[in-house]
């Protein structure tokens, strides 16, 4: 038991023995999602050419043009290479051994014909699919592996016109909408794995909100990667017509196993004229246990463009799984005065890595972005924000701020800020502010001498460094982030 | 295919005679270095962070001869490096060669070695081994990779321990005009034994029209409670491609402290990597460019607190104008057990013109938890209302510009001791500064 845990711990236990059972066992707590449900998939074979792809695009009933599409980004793909400039080791990744279709054997047609396995699965989860879901107010979209199983409150939706499905669904029955915006925010060939993903991207979230459209309720997405040996590879699209406001949510969790699994997403938005979007995620993939073993590799590309004048997309992330985790949600504010917001807060422990932040990309005349990011390293792990801010020339009366803070938790984890700020519009302001701090143990000592036990405190603690973030959440996803970095920061100081 | 710049620097070194040559560690070192370097080339467009900002495409395609063979006879007045405050020993390199006759090495302090690297080798390579035998192995290194195979001459300067050297040494690059364009590469060492104390001023400077290519690497080492004072002038020609990269390394108790001016130029980079070794350290930096035409500054400042109680404090302004492009890369590393670290950077950014460009990528590397480190960045204009402040007392749109312009800079000046020295940077900072019409 005692070998499990890292030297720091050991040494912080040491110098204040908590002599508590509760913390003993919080210490070695598992992954509290890492269960595998036992359904039977349907999958394709490990491995990847063009009759793989063209065999996936057929599985889905695809018209021509889409096959066409992945095909070319596949082909692109082939000639592209892994980056490297991110701060992260990674072993190199055997895209053969990859299966790039898994699908509950069973398709359901409505929410009572869902596997109840499943429906259990997800109440394990805390998903409010069934009840909750209308008590909360929540149209879920699920993605199991790597299709979209049930989507709630599609009638009430259909009413005020907006369309929520599955990406495989808008392809069937919205082609014109998936053709005219799939691949014009983030193209084919736009990274590596962005063009993996459009080669063989498998299911995802489609919303289109029309025109001067409030979405009556929050949208979310629950993903989950379950089958082994394999990749989860989504795209999603959310379009906000001119005038409309859409807030979206999604979640992902997958079970505990030794394998590095990849999920390589992709995720566009659009919005136009006086559109918002808010776009919140919860991540807790399996991070690997202790000792680095295992976890998810959790390489996505997420961009919206504000495409018209004064629309607004925002960002919020709360990123606490994973073994790898690398991905820039970004703005390209294109629109005269739109605004790009970036709230994150990132949590390592363990051996986790994290190379995350955003790209502000100011285009049009007196466009607006802030940025604060919130990162905390414990364990072995290492933490990096690393964020772009770029004012182009036309960009004039540009304004940007950024704040970024890491916490350290531990003497063996690593906080890192790599901002990058290029500017070419001498109308614009752009500022950067960046601190690093440990708990002090002032702060331990008061919260300590007032009666409150450690792993409580340093929880209080962490949660008002996080505050700021955790304010742009929807509330009941607060909630649950709040919960998720207690739950992943037990042990981290005993 | 290797770039002309490459073939040239590679052709040129075959029929080069180096001093010390013949001596074997130093023959094979030089070698060892030449052949990564021509391996690896000048780093690509894209792909390595280090050059980000800093494109080699016009300069892969230029062909410099290697030294000017009459740079000994090159005429040049002593105002081009007269500097006031600053009267101690003096040595002057023309397009790289050192002139004993334009030098004052005559009567040094007790406790203070100086004497141009080409003497040093022939009379005792042995302790210059260490530093000789240097390779420089990471993929951004072309230049120093270059320095270690070419270095012709430079600057060997060492203090004894304890001594304190009171009046400032003044070592001069002055690029000086020729008939064909040319490349030279100085390689300085200087050594502050335990508790030394020096003021150095390097000073970089034109005489005339030298669009040349100048490469100068220097190692730095400060043993135990050595005190350094380092200033840097850099007034080179407006046509000049200037490489400078200091490497330093601080002892316990160690003080350093940079102040840097960097005026000319048409492609600069000047890097400045420190590493604060013995507990205690500390490296307190200033830097001003203040840029305009064409001109392109990149500045990479890397401080790494290693030993305990470290501390750093850099600050640095920049302005770019005209279709300048300026850039800051500046890192603070804070290695693992370095405890009670205190590391501040901050990087404020003047863009006076729509073809102007500012880059700025301030970086915190954090591997200990016991640490303060903050740094800002900002980007941005003067300030508005204090413009209006000054029209209403009467004064003019462009000298309030310009006084404005200047006091932001010159925060970046004021902690230099040597009032002399500061207020004549200050001078030819504010000479520098745009002046422009009623907007």
């Amino acid at each position: 038991m005692a070998t499990e845990r890292s030297d720091i711990e050991q040494q912080i236990r040491t110098a204040v023995p908590s002599g508590n059972a509760s913390v003993d066992e919080a210490l070695n707590r598992r992954y509290a999602a890492g269960f595998v449900t036992d359904i039977e998939t349907e999958s394709l074979p490990p491995g990847l050419s063009e009759d793989i792809v063209r065999a996936l695009s057929a599985l889905k009933h695809e018209p021509e043009w889409m096959t066409e599409w992945r095909l070319a980004a596949y082909r692109q793909w082939l000639t592209m290479t892994s980056p490297e400039w991110a701060k992260v080791k990674l072993g190199p990744i055997d895209f053969q051994a990859i299966s790039y279709y898994a699908a509950p054997k069973k398709k359901p047609k409505s929410l009572d014909e869902v596997d109840p396995k499943l429906l259990e699965t997800y109440e394990k989860l805390g998903v409010p699919l069934h009840e909750r879901a209308k008590l909360a107010g929540v149209a879920v979209d699920v993605v199991f592996d790597s299709v979209s199983v049930a989507t709630t409150a599609q009638q009430e939706l259909a009413k005020a016109g907006v369309i929520f499905c599955s990406m495989s669904e808008a392809i069937r029955s919205h082609p014109e909408l998936v053709r005219k915006y799939i691949g014009t925010v983030v193209p084919q060939g736009d990274n590596f794995f962005a063009a993996l993903n459009s080669a063989v991207f498998s299911d995802g979230s489609f919303v289109f909100i029309p025109k001067g459209v409030r979405c009556p309720m929050e949208l979310s997405t629950y993903f989950r990667i379950n089958a082994g040996h394999t990749g989860q590879f989504e795209r999603t699209l959310i379009i906000a017509e001119e005038g409309s406001h859409v807030s979206y949510l999604e979640g992902c969790t997958a079970p505990m196993r030794d394998e590095n699994q990849l999920h390589a997403a992709v995720v566009e938005l659009v919005a136009l004229e006086r559109a918002q979007i808010k776009y919140s995620t919860v991540q807790n993939w399996y991070p690997g246990d202790e000792n680095g073993v295992g976890g998810i590799y959790n390489f996505v590309t997420k961009r919206g463009e504000c495409r018209g004048d004064d629309s607004k997309i925002c960002w919020t992330q709360v990123e606490t799984g994973s073994a790898i985790t690398w991905k820039y949600p970004s703005c390209v504010l294109r629109g005269d005065r739109s605004v790009g917001e970036f709230y994150s807060v990132a949590l390592t422990h363990h051996y986790q890595q994290a190379d995350t932040g955003t790209k502000m990309i100011h285009l049009g005349r007196n466009t607006k972005s802030k940025i604060v990011s919130k990162g905390i390293s414990a364990g072995k792990s290492s933490n990096s924000y690393r964020g772009l801010v770029k004012v182009e020339k036309n960009a004039e009366g540009a304004r940007n701020y950024t704040q970024c803070d890491s916490l350290l938790i531990g003497k063996q984890c690593g906080a890192h800020t790599f901002p990058y700020m290029e500017v070419k519009n001498p109308t614009a302001i752009v500022e950067h502010e960046a601190t690093t701090s440990k708990i002090s143990d002032d702060q331990m000592f008061y919260c300590r001498s007032r009666g409150i036990g450690e792993e409580d405190a340093v929880s209080m603690i962490v949660d008002g460094f996080c505050k700021q973030v955790f304010r742009e959440l929807p509330m009941e996803f607060a909630v649950e982030a709040k919960k998720l970095l207690e739950v992943s920061l037990e042990g981290a100081v005993g | 295919m290797s770039s002309p710049f490459v073939q040239a620097m590679v052709a040129a070194a075959a029929a080069a005679r180096l001093p010390g040559s013949g001596i074997a560690w130093l023959d094979a070192a030089r070698r060892e270095s030449l052949d990564a370097f021509a391996a690896a080339g000048l780093p690509p467009a894209r792909g390595v962070e280090a050059w980000k900002y800093t494109a080699l495409r016009t300069l892969e395609q230029r062909r410099y001869a290697l030294g000017d063979a009459q740079a000994g006879a090159r005429a040049v007045a002593p105002e081009t490096w007269t500097l006031p405050g600053v009267d101690g020993p003096r040595m002057v390199f023309v397009n790289g060669t050192f002139r004993a006759d334009l030098s004052a090495l005559d009567a040094l302090p007790a406790g203070l070695t100086l004497v141009p690297l080409s003497r040093a080798l022939a009379e005792d390579a042995e302790p210059l081994r260490f530093f000789l035998t240097r390779m420089f192995r990471a993929s951004g290194d072309a230049f120093a990779r270059l320095n270690a195979a070419l270095a012709a001459d430079g600057a060997v300067l060492r203090v004894a321990a304890g001594a304190r050297i009171a009046a400032p040494v003044h070592i001069v690059h002055v690029g000086a005009p020729t008939e064909a364009e040319i490349a030279w590469h100085a390689r300085c060492l200087v050594e502050l034994g335990e508790g030394a104390e020096l003021s150095l001023v390097e000073h970089h400077a034109a005489a005339g029209a030298a669009p040349h290519f100048g490469n100068l690497l220097s190692d730095v080492v400060l043993r135990d409670r050595a005190r350094l004072a380092l200033t840097v002038l850099q007034d080179a020609d407006a046509g000049a491609t200037l490489f400078r990269r200091a490497e330093m390394r601080l002892g316990a108790d160690a003080t350093a402290t940079l102040h840097a001016l960097e005026l000319g130029g048409a492609l600069v980079r000047h890097e400045v990597h420190a590493s604060l070794d013995g507990d205690r350290a500390r490296f307190d930096t200033r830097g001003v460019f203040a840029l305009r035409g064409r001109q392109h500054v990149d500045t990479r400042l890397s401080v790494e607190h290693r030993g305990r109680d470290t501390a750093g404090d850099a600050l640095w302004r920049g302005i770019a104008d005209e279709r300048a492009r300026g850039v800051f890369q500046g890192a603070i590393v804070v290695a693992p057990g370095a405890d009670g670290a205190d590391a501040k950077l901050s990087n404020k950014n003047l863009l006076l013109s729509p073809q102007a460009e500012i880059d700025t990528k301030p970086v915190l590397e954090i591997y200990a938890d016991e640490v303060k480190a903050a740094h800002g960045a900002t980007v941005g204009q003067l300030d508005e209302r204090s413009l209006f402040y000054l029209r209403s007392r009467g004064i003019g749109a462009a000298e309030a510009r310009s006084l404005l312009t200047y006091a932001f800079c010159r925060a970046a000046l004021d902690s230099l001791s040597n009032a002399a020295l500061a207020e004549h940077l200050g001078t030819r900072l504010l000479a520098r500064l745009p002046i422009r019409g009623e907007d």
